[in-house]
């Protein structure tokens, strides 16, 4: 399968030819021509050798007036805070160097987190020191004193007041399950008696709420616990890197990928292909509308088949047995692989899906015995539970009613993320006094009268509430850096605590909650472990009502188009992206630069559609669409993905950013245009008109196919042990010109391994190494000439059909090969061999011949083509790693396994005369990956992990047969299908 | 008709082969004779500070141990400039209205940093690790020479690539024992090459040469 413009369109080559060779690659940014170029490098090479000559200049040390106790300069300290992305925080470590924050990392000791980071909480650390954050409080646009926010906003609060007991006042937050920002709601309640609280997210979770509601009579959070679960089904759930809590489902379900008995098996429905999908031991691609039809008839098939207790109840709703078709097979095969498995088995909703789906599900979950073994509930994080875009239809209604007088907003954005049916962003001009609390000067920003520059989560104290309600208390690492304001502030104001700060406020919050003589000592073990103990929810143990549920179905009926496929009427689904979630990260260059896992595009979104479907509607890739719904449009450009469901587009949120954010703006296109608050996940009806335009996409990997070669390989775990020395020839020894190098002397033989298994090309791996070794960004232009700068990349191949393909991920870096074919052809040893067998690049040395990365064939070297670090704004200078070097122009780059982090780590061991333990030695794509896919250390110990891994069976070498020996191994990703659906 | 060239034209143009031969060998030679010399290096270049501090009275005659003031030696790649407060810990008591110590103090008491010029500077390129070197024998005077004669601090060694490497590849006779890593004018009272590779193997010292050693 080669890239979707080789394949739809006759110009494919050419194309392909460009790619390879982009016009005017030879050209720098602002245009210099070949020539100029040519005759400054000619006057610089020959005054070069004299610009060495003066001496460096003289350099000043500032040493601390006083320094803080703990800390040494030139060591780094790590502190415990968390992050939350929506309602759940995840638990992360942040490392601070003299007191510049520079890195997150996850918290071992935090239940969603289990020492993995995700990409939000990773990258926030550049939204730290984004120079374009808001910076002044401003009122219309001038700039005010918060002093005098707070006096004027106190007028008007006891106007208010007088008038009407503040029925004016209302405030739009964050859903949140921070315990004092509860505590000071409530004291606004009682201050203000007819003021009212709003919560508003634009990838919110009231499906899964109303589904609970609707099961159990009350909303609920579900826990699942993939680690108990044999056979998991996923209905739309992209558990492994969206929903909730996903880094702890990745370790969990990785956990459970190795082959033999204990492997789990994973089916997914899904429209758009997912990360999740792509892991699923078989996939079944519905359009979203769809997903409930297929509920309905796998529980008519567990009712009716597999005759689960349970579920008779509510076998009097359900319609005809299955028929015929492959989907019938693939229902019964599941249902019979559900049955199976009593209280080892989960099903998933997603939040996309409607709540019936969700009361399915728990229902099933229910009749299979699975509650307190997969699947725990317990009361929701969020304060509310309602907090999607019925929520803001309220508030919406309410204030075209001119009912809302001031209204709070600490929410994100909501005047670009409302559906825009609500046209918020004209209602919130209509608004007397809107306050608004944003990171940016954004799309709210422009149309609120008082707006003030929010604190970022590493500036300020604050706590919060994981997916299971164990309490973080979020610390600061750095003072304001533009004047920001902490939430806590802000919303103390209001009850005339304008004197106290965000560490007093919340202290004080929990002082009077724990009364005990030693709340010192704990407050202190709090911070530094990252969590209060004992504050998890209690287990609910709810109950099916199954009454309320027949009712439901029998009023749901099927809904299935009866159309075929391809004269169906299109159908437009709204994801959340991965790159940007709602649009709150679209300001976060690592993210936008970062391919996506699925379409591998950076810098943009696009309308994403099936092959079959793009074909049938006569578009090619990156064609420009305008995209009608309800009367309302908006252009964009078309891309395909395999796998997709037909007579489907999925529109990906956050893009086309109208603020002032100079990152996002002109970025993708805005997917919130057509959403509609009655049907903000999925709506029919869509209609496409091509514009006869083509939008140059950045797309980083475009080819589809692995051509044959074995590069990410699977198998199933039958096929694999009926033939085990399938892989003997890609790998153990080759021939070779070469002398042997004899690497037993050397201390140690460092080595990597990553099983494919495990990894779900999630790519929190590659923001780990970014960050870890000050990558630069290039923007979209010189991503589109393929000079991205990322040492670790993720490659994705389909094999298979183009309409079901099967779907592998590989995280491909510098190998370090023993016999490394970039070391031969550099005409000045910048890269050489070091006796543990690391390739290392020797900056310095380096005269830009990029001969190696035409020698490398696994392309995994990173050339510096422009000064891309020149320019960095002054604060982002602060986020550097002192440990590792920035790079110029003209210098090679690639990964080095971490060295700095090897280096530090056995100077540390040497010093107290210790070896170096197994684990100790992380590098920092290891330490963020939620899977555990990656392995680092020395193949000299026997038994540590990655000499296991490199000694395992399904162990192979990269391109093997080219004799480079390289010290990354790779280990085969093993399925396991049901044979049933085989 | 006289000759084209007359007889000096031979020397002359021998003179100026030569010349022409030697010219680049010259030039490559004196660029690299003058890279190793203190022109470059900045080897005993006096450097002016904004406070007069003087070694020799700090360290010869009040014996203040090195790690007093430079206190994470042992445990950081940095041994550390003092912060001013530890100044302030005896200056408060000991010429506490010296006029010479008037801006450490001016500077204590608004929290201003002091700013001393640096006098060891190593290419931002090279990730030295004092502790290392302090825990495995390495003495202070090994590379920074007699401080305790130092009115103001110098630059002994030339801090050239050559000149780490000959220690890293031949480090025996630059170890002393770790309890007299602060000792100024410790000789071994023994032979300095056995001592050494006593040392060696009893700190278990492996130097290494590779290139991630030092540059990263």
């Amino acid at each position: 399968m080669k890239s979707p413009s080789d394949r739809v369109d006759e110009a494919g080559v050419d194309r392909a030819v460009e790619r390879e060779f982009p016009m005017g690659a030879a050209e720098t940014a602002d245009g210099m021509d070949r020539r100029t170029f040519v005759q400054l490098l000619g006057t610089s090479l020959a005054l070069s050798g004299l610009a060495g000559c003066p001496r460096a200049p003289p350099e000043k040390i500032l040493p601390y007036t006083r320094q803080p106790p703990d800390l040494t300069p030139g060591n780094p300290l790590h502190y415990a805070t968390a992050f939350a992305t929506g309602a759940y925080a995840t638990g992360v470590l942040a490392t601070s160097w003299e007191g510049r924050p520079t890195k997150i990392e996850g918290n071992p000791l935090h239940p969603s987190s289990r020492g993995a980071a995700g990409l939000f909480e990773q990258a926030s650390i550049l939204q730290l020191y984004d120079p374009q954050r808001a910076r002044l409080v401003k009122y219309k646009g001038v700039a005010r004193a918060w002093k005098s926010f707070l006096a004027e906003t106190r007028q008007r609060l006891d106007y208010l007041l007088e008038a009407n007991r503040a029925a004016g006042l209302r405030f739009l937050l964050d859903p949140s399950g921070s315990p004092t920002v509860e505590d000071l709601r409530r004291r606004i309640a009682a201050a203000f008696p007819n003021a009212r609280f709003h919560a508003y997210e634009a990838l919110d979770r009231d499906n899964a709420y109303q589904g609970a509601r609707l099961a159990f009579g009350r909303p609920l959070e579900t826990l699942n616990e993939f680690e108990n679960a044999d056979v998991i089904l996923s209905l739309d759930a992209d558990f492994l890197q969206c929903v909730g809590p996903h880094l702890r489902h990745s370790r969990q379900f990785a956990a459970r990928r190795a082959p033999g008995p204990a492997m789990n098996r994973l089916y997914a429905v899904e429209s758009m292909l997912s990360v999740t999908g792509t892991m699923a031991d078989h996939r079944l691609r519905l359009r979203s509308s769809e997903i409930q039809s297929f509920a309905l008839e796998l529980l008519s098939e567990l009712v009716g088949k597999h005759r689960l207790g349970a579920l008779a109840a509510i076998a009097s709703a359900l319609g005809q047995p299955l028929d015929a078709g492959p989907r019938a097979a693939w229902v019964r095969a599941v249902a019979a692989d559900l049955a199976r498995h009593p209280g080892r088995s989960s099903l998933v909703v997603g939040p996309r899906q409607p709540a019936l789906v969700h009361a399915i599900g728990h229902a099933i979950n229910s009749a299979l015995g699975n509650f307190e073994q997969t699947v725990r509930f317990t009361r929701p994080v969020p304060l509310e539970a309602e907090a999607g875009s019925a929520a803001l239809a309220a508030l919406a209604a309410e204030i075209r009613d001119g009912r809302v007088d001031t209204l709070v907003i600490t929410s994100r954005n909501p005047a670009y993320t409302a559906p825009a049916n609500l046209e918020f962003p004209s209602l919130l001009s209509s608004i007397p006094n809107v306050i608004y609390h944003g990171w940016y000067e954004d799309e709210t920003w422009a149309r609120s009268a008082w707006t003030i520059p929010a604190a970022h989560p590493l500036e300020t104290w604050s706590d919060a509430r994981a997916h299971d309600g164990t309490i973080s208390i979020a610390q600061p690492l750095i003072a304001p850096l533009f004047n920001g304001i902490p939430e806590l502030e802000l919303l103390a104001s209001f009850v005339g605590e304008v004197d106290k700060n965000a560490y007093q406020i919340l202290r004080e919050s929990w002082q009077k909650k724990t009364p005990a003589a030693d709340f010192e000592q704990r407050w202190e073990r709090w911070l530094a472990d990252g969590l209060v103990p004992g504050t998890a929810f209690s287990p609910e143990r709810p109950s099916v009502r199954w009454d309320a549920l027949n009712a439901a179905i029998r009023g749901a009926g099927k809904q299935d188009d009866a159309a075929p496929p391809g004269q169906r009427p299109l159908e437009v689904n709204f994801v959340g992206d991965y790159k940007v979630y709602d649009g709150r990260f679209a300001n976060n260059a690592w993210l936008q630069e970062l391919p996506d896992p699925i379409t591998k595009l950076a810098w943009d979104n696009a309308a994403l559609l099936s092959p079959a479907t793009a074909q049938r509607l006569g578009l090619g890739q990156g064609e420009v669409v305008t995209l009608e719904l309800r009367g309302r449009r908006v252009d964009a450009p078309v891309f395909m993905v395999p796998g997709h469901a037909d007579d489907a587009v999925t529109l990906p949120l956050g893009y086309g950013r109208s603020g002032m954010e100079g990152v996002a703006r002109g970025m993708g296109f805005n997917a919130y245009l057509l959403r509609h608050a009655s049907a903000p996940w999925f709506d029919s009806g869509l209609t496409i008109t091509s514009r006869g335009k083509h939008h140059p996409l950045a797309v980083t990997h475009d080819h589809w196919s692995m051509e044959g070669r074995p590069l990410a390989l699977q198998s199933t775990l039958a096929e694999f042990q009926k033939n085990p020395g399938a892989l003997d020839e890609l790998r153990g020894p080759t021939e070779t010109f070469h002398r042997p190098v004899d690497y037993d002397q050397a201390p140690h033989r460092w080595a990597m391994a990553i099983d494919l298994s495990r990894c779900t090309g999630c790519s929190a791996c590659v923001v780990a190494c970014q960050s870890e070794n000050n990558i630069p960004v290039v923007g979209r232009e010189q991503v589109r000439r393929s000079r991205e700068m990322h040492w670790l990349r993720i490659d994705r191949y389909f094999s298979g059909p183009i309409e079901e393909p099967s779907v592998i991920t590989q995280p491909v870096a510098c190998v370090h090969c023993e016999l490394a074919p970039c070391e031969y052809v550099c005409p000045v040893n910048a890269t050489v061999h070091s006796d543990e067998g690391l390739n290392e690049m020797v900056y310095n040395r380096c005269v830009g011949t990029r001969y190696c990365s035409n020698n490398c064939p696994y392309k995994v070297r990173r050339f510096n083509y422009l000064h891309y670090t020149q320019d960095k704004p002054a604060p982002e200078k602060l986020m550097m790693n002192p440990d590792v070097t920035v790079r110029a122009r003209g210098v090679m780059e690639k990964c080095t396994y971490c060295v700095q982090r090897i280096e530090r780590v056995r100077i540390q061991s040497r010093i107290e005369n210790r070896p170096i333990r197994d684990g100790e030695l992380q590098t920092a794509c290891q330490q963020a990956c939620p899977a555990e896919a990656i392995t680092f250390g020395s193949l000299h110990d026997q038994s540590s992990r990655v000499s296991r891994l490199h000694r395992d069976p399904r162990r192979y070498d990269l391109l093997h047969d080219l004799g480079t020996r390289p010290r990354t191994a790779y280990l085969v990703r093993i399925k396991n299908p049901n044979p049933e659906l085989a | 008709m006289s000759a084209l060239f007359p007889p000096a034209a031979n020397t002359i143009v021998r003179v100026a082969a030569l010349v022409l031969l030697a010219a680049p060998i010259i030039a490559v030679g004196t660029l690299y004779a003058y890279a190793n010399s203190p022109l470059y290096t900045g080897q005993h270049d006096q450097i002016e500070q904004v406070i007069q501090f003087d070694h020799r009275h700090h360290v010869r005659d009040d014996g203040i141990d090195c790690r007093y003031c430079h206190s994470s030696v042992e445990r950081s790649p940095y041994a550390g400039i003092p912060p001013t407060e530890v100044c302030m810990n005896c200056h408060a008591q000991v010429w506490n209205k010296s006029p010479l110590l008037d801006e450490v103090r001016a500077r204590y008491f608004t929290d201003r940093a002091i700013a001393w010029n640096r006098v060891h500077r190593l290419p931002q390129f090279v990730y030295f690790n004092h502790s290392i070197h302090v825990n495995k024998g390495v003495g202070c005077v090994t590379c920074h020479g007699r401080v305790d004669r130092m009115a103001m601090a110098e630059q002994v060694a030339p801090l050239t690539m050559g000149w780490c490497l000959d220690c890293h590849r031949n480090p025996a006779k630059h170890l002393r024992p770790v309890d007299l890593i602060t000792e100024m004018s410790w000789e071994p009272a023994v032979n300095r090459d056995q001592l050494g590779k006593e040392l060696m193997e009893k700190y278990d010292v492996h130097t290494r040469t590779n290139c991630t050693t030092c540059h990263r």
